[in-house]
């Protein structure tokens, strides 16, 4: 009954903005088109570049298209974080001869391999899902610590790298907190979105929103991604989005898929509760998700295409032993590494290539080089720290490698420091990752 | 989270409006009971109906013995459907609806409003549930839709700090689509409009001299924020009479 627009920007195949040369279509969001991009000169040389219609004359003139790119422009250029997607430029296309893309925002953006829904229409249950959701809370953290909503958590904005991590993306709905709550523009994804913001009031800023709808999202997320199915009863988004709003009115209850392990079960529960102060908070859920992920059988990153290995002949037999291990697909460079038919672990830190900086070590749980973390702080950062700092660098006083920040690992920090001539503050900056991820 | 709402027939304002959620009923009738809705008229049975929201629309049983009941849509040129006696559940299409119950001679009436009626775009043929949509989408063809793209105009024609027109600009401006359009019908429909897009009641800003109407000044913000109406929404407005300015050249 009522027509809407669709906001995909079509950008012909070698049109030139700035330095970039715009390559295959990847996808068409709710908001604009994102397309492969290639520099000659410059690094990276690969990027995905999103246009967003904000244009003079983009058709319809739509002004609230404008607001949301300017949302996601703010967040990327704020806020940097090893699981949000990484943003390098943003262009603003002048071009008067093709006035449909003259004024559109291009976002130079980290290029991903695939997306998360993508990935559950091919395996509908991967078996690397808990490592997956491990990552997602991750990013979720990163997020809410830093004061943002994402405010559209679904697996479509859910993307996955080379090497198999995973990042948060397409940040139009995001915003950023102001106390205890932020305001968002009226959009949402029904089947992901929290009964509180079903039939929201609204405002002329648009809707209130907390982290906590967040942490609804990811909870329908997690079981979406653990047995295939929604967690609300429906075989349409109105009858779930309707058993939505009777569960949270307390007519009915809440059943999860049999499927779901017992843990797994507990946690989407308590994301799922039906007022928001209910809700875990997102630095509890991520302890939760990061032991339960841990813990699971297939703690396996999913492979999105094959190792590239130096000796292809070395590389076909070791791909058969190697099928079936749990492994993230680093790229492994030399005999030292394709020795150890092992993923990295703590006990045993492996070299990797960083697309950035180059060649270092890692112990499995973060690849970061660039995300400072200090004492008091916790995650799978600071685990990586303590394997690095225990198991590469043999400073056995930190202590296990239990991913809290605690006064243990402030001095093993200052140890490192001070043997590699940094400034010994205990604050894991960029030169302290480059200093732990070297062969001591 | 209510889904239906139902106004007695001497419904005063929104506090007598009885709102019901998916999933719940409401009786009605001579006698109901259990906070149901009381129709005092001797011709009408103890309990002579029954509504139940029921997702987005709504469900009417007809209890009585022998009388059919007649759903109407006010703005649907004459649409209705009728309820035999002893149907139960039946589907309620409607977004504004008067149920009209036969007594004795008369006619008694109460109106059943279905605000949560949703409207998602043609070009989401493909069944994912997972598109990012607007929390709200109007129906076009509706009266309350002429209403806020009257109300939008001047704004959406160039002025972005017009004022908002009165209700009796607004009633000469939809009278020749619309011929028995009044000041109360514009009115109703501005209310319902905030019922609609769930407009939390915003500070009543007046500044002495002159009353400024917050309801209507959040409405427009709201749409024009969201494009919720576009300027080529206007042709459904008469054209601009010759004699107004016409900043965007639309008259003729």
């Amino acid at each position: 009954m009522t027509e809407r627009q669709s906001y995909a920007v079509p950008v012909p195949k070698g049109y030139r903005v700035g330095a970039w040369e715009v390559r295959e279509p990847i996808a068409a969001g709710a908001f604009g088109s994102v397309y492969g991009g290639r520099q000659r000169d410059g690094q990276p040389s690969v990027a995905a570049l999103k246009f967003l219609p904000t244009g003079t004359r983009t058709p319809r003139q739509l002004s609230h298209l404008r607001d949301l790119a300017e949302r996601e422009v703010e967040l990327l250029a704020r806020l940097r974080a090893p699981r949000l997607i990484r943003m390098y430029d943003t262009l603003t296309v002048d071009d008067p001869d093709h006035p449909e893309l003259d004024g559109a925002t291009v976002l130079v953006l980290e290029k991903a391999e695939a997306s998360l829904d993508r990935l559950l229409a091919a395996e509908p249950r991967p078996e690397s899902g808990p490592a997956l959701l491990a990552q997602i809370c991750e990013g979720l953290h990163q997020l809410h610590h830093a004061g943002w909503v994402h405010g559209d958590l679904k697996p479509a904005n859910v993307l996955l790298m080379k090497d198999g991590s995973v990042r948060l993306a397409d940040f139009n709905m995001a915003a950023e907190l102001e106390g205890t709550h932020a305001y968002a523009p009226a959009f949402s994804t029904p089947d992901y979105t929290a009964p509180e913001l079903l039939w929201p009031e609204i405002d002329e800023r648009g809707t209130r929103i907390r982290p906590s709808a967040d942490i609804w999202a990811f909870g329908v997320l997690a079981h979406t991604v653990l047995t295939g199915t929604f967690p609300m009863p429906g075989g349409t988004t109105e009858a779930r989005t309707d058993a939505t709003a009777r569960y949270a009115r307390g007519t009915e209850e809440l059943r999860l898929s049999a499927e779901l392990p017992d843990t797994w079960r507990d946690i989407i529960r308590d994301c799922l509760a039906p007022t928001h102060a209910e809700r875990v908070t997102t630095q509890a859920l991520l302890r939760r998700v990061e032991e339960t992920a841990g813990t699971s059988p297939s703690p396996r990153l999913p492979r999105l295409r094959p190792r590239r290995w130096r000796r292809p002949v070395l590389a076909a037999a070791l791909a058969a032993v190697l099928l079936g291990t749990a492994t993230a697909a680093y790229t492994l460079r030399d005999q030292e590494a394709t020795a150890a038919s092992a993923p990295p672990t703590c006990e045993r830190p492996m070299p990797y290539e960083d697309a950035r900086y180059g060649r270092g070590y890692t112990a499995g749980w973060s690849g970061t080089w660039d995300f400072t973390v200090k004492q008091g702080e916790g995650g799978s950062q600071v685990r990586e720290l303590q394997c690095l700092l225990r198991h590469l660098h043999g400073i056995t006083g930190v202590g296990e490698a239990d991913g809290i920040f605690g006064p243990k690992t402030h001095e093993a920090v200052v140890t490192l420091q001070k043997r590699t001539g940094l400034t010994a503050d205990g604050v894991v900056d960029t030169p302290t990752w480059r200093a732990l991820r070297s062969a001591p | 989270m209510y889904s239906v709402i139902v106004v007695p027939p001497s419904c005063e304002g929104p506090e007598d409006q009885i709102r019901i959620a998916s999933g719940e009923r409401l009786v009605f009738g001579r006698a109901a009971r259990d906070n149901g809705l009381t129709i005092a008229h001797a011709g009408v049975a103890r309990v002579a109906g029954e509504i139940t929201a029921h997702r987005s629309f709504w469900l009417l049983s007809n209890l009585s013995a022998d009388q059919t009941y007649v759903v109407e849509n006010p703005e649907g040129a004459g649409e209705l459907i009728k309820v035999a006696p002893g149907r139960v559940e039946a589907p309620v299409p409607f977004e504004f609806s008067r149920v009209v119950l036969p007594a004795a001679g008369d006619l008694l009436t109460f109106d059943v409003w279905a605000p949560r009626h949703a409207f998602r775009s043609a070009d989401r043929q493909v069944l994912s549930g997972t598109m990012t949509t607007p929390a709200f989408v109007l129906d076009r063809t509706t009266r309350y839709f002429a209403v806020l793209a009257a109300l939008c105009e001047p704004r959406l024609r160039g002025e972005p700090h017009a004022p908002l027109p009165t209700t009796e600009q607004l009633v000469d401006r939809l009278r020749s689509g619309w011929p028995e359009v009044s000041s109360s019908a514009v009115n109703w429909n501005i209310d319902y409009l905030t019922v609609k897009l769930r407009l939390r009641p915003g500070p009543e800003t007046a500044e002495p001299g002159r009353r400024v109407n917050g309801k209507k000044e959040s409405l427009v913000s709201l749409a024009l924020r969201f494009d919720l109406v576009r300027e080529d929404d206007l042709v459904m407005l008469a054209p601009v009479p010759a004699d107004s300015p016409s900043p965007s050249g639309v008259s003729r």
